[in-house]
């Protein structure tokens, strides 16, 4: 083979690489763009979220009314099956 | 230096320029992209650590939930017997069937609402022998949409009709127990109208002495009577309340 015609083909094959590398290259930095006003995004609403989840505390109070709650009824019921007759 | 020689070394340049170039960007890219994440790991540790105690706490209340709830089933199954599915069902349509279901039995669920008016059904299944209680529950609905209160007072017949409502006692004519009513035995007074004790033998004397004058008819004055010369006068009664008895009002 001519070494002048591999050299020929080298810079062909070079040419064609470069605007193909360079495509992919600004895709890659086109995608790793798009992530971080996402993330921005998904952070607010997570540190929304863990605020709003201050409330869950007031779920130990609504449990010892629950508590409370079931214990009247079930001595209402108890009252009821006294004073009622049985089917 | 041949002229291919050339070109490749500047294509070559070229790319090694192109992928320092978008590289150095990409690099920069994920820095911002690593900052982001650390700060939402954060928020969302926060709702880890926040939500963690939500399950116990649940499961508790929905324990204690479903302790009261089968409790009232229990109940409203022993009192209410075989139309239990039915008066769910009539108050809560499609929950008769889960009614039958959580407690272990089955049967087809009869709508009790659709077949007595609310309360009918209640009352007829407390055993008091009423009417109401012999329809047939797949017969037409037994009830008056208009005077349904007049049906049920209906099932508890009464002298003078439904509406009749029991008289109220007759107090005076014959009274079953009067607070002025005489006493068998009379009395005996142990003072006198002056406070003095009265002894034995003395009551009738006593009683004759402080007979009060009888009216004359006449408006009589404050004076008291001369009549009497050697009868001391007369103090002035005493006084209702304390009013005069105290020093600024001598």
């Amino acid at each position: 083979m001519d070494p002048d015609l591999a050299l020929w083909l080298m810079v062909i094959v070079l040419l064609v690489v470069i605007p193909v590398l360079a495509a992919l290259l600004a895709g890659v930095l086109k995608a790793a763009s798009s992530i971080p006003p996402r993330i921005d995004a998904i952070a607010g609403v997570a540190a929304a979220a863990s605020k709003d989840l201050d409330a869950v505390v007031v779920l130990l109070t609504t449990q010892n009314y629950i508590s409370q709650i079931t214990g009247s009824v079930l001595n209402y019921g108890g009252s009821l099956n006294a004073a009622l007759p049985d089917a | 230096m041949k002229i291919q020689v050339f070109i490749i070394i500047v294509e070559s340049l070229v790319i090694i320029a192109a992928l320092a170039v978008y590289l150095t960007l990409t690099i920069l890219q994920l820095f911002k992209i690593n900052a982001g994440l650390a700060s939402t790991l954060t928020s969302v540790g926060e709702i880890v650590a926040k939500t963690a105690p939500v399950n116990g706490v649940v499961d508790a209340i929905n324990a204690n939930l479903v302790t009261a709830r089968d409790a009232l089933e229990n109940l409203h199954l022993k009192k209410a017997g075989p139309d239990a599915a039915g008066l769910v069902e009539s108050l809560f349509p499609g929950e008769g069937a889960k009614f039958l279901r959580r407690v272990g039995k089955s049967g087809k669920v009869v709508n009790v609402g659709s077949v007595y008016t609310r309360g009918v059904g209640i009352l007829a299944s407390l055993g008091r022998g009423a009417p109401i209680g012999a329809a047939h529950v797949k017969g037409p609905a037994v009830r008056d949409p208009k005077y349904s209160t007049t049906a049920a007072s209906m099932l508890y017949p009464r002298p003078g009709g439904a509406r009749a409502r029991p008289k109220s006692p007759v107090v005076g004519r014959e009274p079953v127990h009067s607070p002025y009513e005489p006493s068998a035995s009379p009395g005996k007074r142990l003072r006198d109208a002056q406070g003095r004790p009265i002894e034995e033998g003395e009551d009738s004397s006593s009683a004759q002495t402080v007979q009060a004058p009888r009216p004359s008819g006449k408006i009589e004055t404050g004076k008291p009577s001369d009549s009497g010369g050697d009868a001391p006068p007369r103090e002035p009664p005493p006084r209702m309340s304390v009013k005069g008895t105290r020093p600024w009002e001598r």
